[in-house]
């Protein structure tokens, strides 16, 4: 196993034009809402399957949980290197908060994790494009397409989780109804050693 | 590409099939009866009521498939790529979500993978060998109906007319329903045995599809005991409660193959009819195969 700090921290207001146009990166959107919510700038680089597969982000999750997306991703994340937002940390810890208290496996859907805002899905500003998102398709054997079992587990994050957000159960957008999403919201992380925030333009502080 | 262009008509026996598959679905029941075949090995087409509008079933998987691997071949989706299976569709009608009941499908399998990713290949051959419900909306939600369609016209594939996916009740109340014609399902078996449209490689993979179907009990029950032995039949069928349908491709040894297709209405409330079918099959083969001995 791998531990995330051996990934490359890499600033994406510096990676090639491509990449800058699906992922862009410290790109001011617009929320569901009509607010504005910058998308995070620093990404750590995953190289392969392997190492997604192999880096543990959080006790009971691995990079590749919350990195797994499908024929709607922009072309140029469905292969490698990928790129995600260096708040997946977050959302893999609480995650393992929630898988203790639990007790048994937590399955994070395909597109359920971080996907770019390039991806079809992504509408407008979503917390999946922060990485600090996650849907949960299974608990356990439990299926999440019933009110009753999306709100038990909804309840039982709250629970040990109080700063997490949960959509509540509904067929309409803003809504869910087969699976539970959970969230921390427009949450950004820059690692220590990561080079100045300063953008294009600007002067040292 | 131009509209796939009708063969020649055969003479003499026409009249003689038209004459007996009439009476075939009289005797069983039938309320409505279409057929069509083309024979790659004469370059001669027949049809009874071809261009005859019928709800589609299961058939219009067919369509699916060769919209599929034409949005592949124009480089628009990878046959590798991951899709994710979820059981969540928008009706047609209301833009309202519904569900497949698992129950109501013919493949478990792929239920089994709900919230992970199935390649966009293995999904095609669930809907195509076990005729799954849940791999099909998947497919089409992902083409778009009116994204297959394009694909179809491209193709010259006249004669389908894909709505929705299916099991969308609330569309087929509202008389949203897929549709096909004999001509049409005629003209996508041509065009993937042809291979229009697509590689003869991606031609190949549709057909070894087909090939490995599990619903047998229609063209491949109408061929006489012997040929079946030898024969392999690419089929697809569509079984509801009103409609009985089978189309495919006969692949003889020593001969070009044909392409059938027989369309059957029933009054509802029925069982699956695919005997019927099987006997509209044998009167094919034997005007269009035996008569040649």
């Amino acid at each position: 196993m791998r531990e995330v700090a051996g990934l490359r921290v890499v600033d994406g207001a510096r990676l090639p034009e491509a990449l800058r146009r699906v992922l862009k990166p410290d790109a001011l959107i617009v929320d569901e809402a009509g607010r504005g919510r910058r998308l995070p700038r620093f990404f750590y680089e995953v190289d392969s399957r392997l190492t997604a597969d192999e880096t543990q982000l959080a006790p009971w999750f691995r990079l590749s949980e919350l990195l797994e997306t499908d024929v709607r991703e922009a072309p140029q994340l469905q292969g490698f290197p990928r790129y995600v937002p260096c708040a997946v940390t977050l959302v893999a810890a609480a995650l393992s908060v929630f898988r203790e208290r639990v007790g048994t496996r937590v399955q994070v859907a395909v597109n359920g994790g971080y996907r770019s805002p390039a991806h079809e899905l992504s509408h407008a500003a979503s917390t999946h494009n922060w990485g600090t998102a996650a849907n949960i398709y299974r608990v356990g054997d439990d299926l999440l397409d019933a009110q009753e079992r999306i709100d038990k587990y909804a309840t039982l994050a709250r629970q040990v989780l109080p700063q997490v957000w949960a959509r509540p159960w509904g067929h309409t957008a803003g809504f869910a109804d087969d699976h539970l999403h959970l969230d921390l919201g427009y949450v950004t992380v820059v690692p220590r050693d990561a080079v100045g925030e300063e953008r294009p333009g600007e002067g040292a502080p | 590409m131009g509209p796939i262009r009708r063969a020649s008509e055969l003479q003499p026996p026409n009249g003689v099939l038209r004459t007996e598959v009439e009476r075939l679905v009289r005797e069983d029941g039938a309320s409505d009866v279409a057929v069509a075949f083309y024979d790659f090995a004469t370059e001669t087409e027949w049809s009874l009521r071809g261009d005859r509008w019928f709800h589609a079933a299961s058939t219009v998987k067919l369509a699916i498939l060769l919209a599929l691997w034409e949005a592949a071949a124009r480089g628009h989706l990878s046959l590798d790529a991951p899709l994710h299976v979820r059981n969540r569709f928008i009706s047609r009608r209301d833009g309202e979500p519904y569900r497949l009941d698992p129950a109501r499908d013919a493949d478990s399998e792929v239920y089994g993978q709900l919230g992970r990713a199935m390649r966009l290949r293995e999904l095609a051959h669930h809907m195509i060998v076990t005729s799954s419900n849940l791999a099909t909306n998947l497919l089409l939600d992902l083409l778009t109906p009116a994204g297959a369609r394009d694909s179809l016209q491209r193709l010259g594939v006249e004669g389908i007319d894909l709505q929705r996916g299916v099991e969308d009740l609330r569309a087929h109340e509202t008389g949203i329903d897929n549709r096909a014609t004999a001509h049409g399902l005629l003209a996508v078996l041509r065009a993937i045995y042809e291979a229009r449209g697509v590689s003869q490689e991606g031609a190949r993979e549709m057909l070894d599809i087909l090939l490995q179907q599990r619903f047998d009990r229609g063209i491949p029950s109408g061929l006489p005991e012997a040929v079946r032995e030898t024969a392999q039949v690419a089929n697809k069928t569509g079984d509801i409660s009103t409609h009985t349908h089978d189309a495919g491709l006969v692949l003889l040894p020593e001969r070009a193959p044909y392409a059938v297709v027989v369309l059957t209405a029933w009054p509802a409330g029925g069982e699956s009819r695919q005997s019927t079918v099987a006997r509209v099959s044998a009167a094919v083969y034997a005007r269009l195969i035996a008569g040649e001995a």
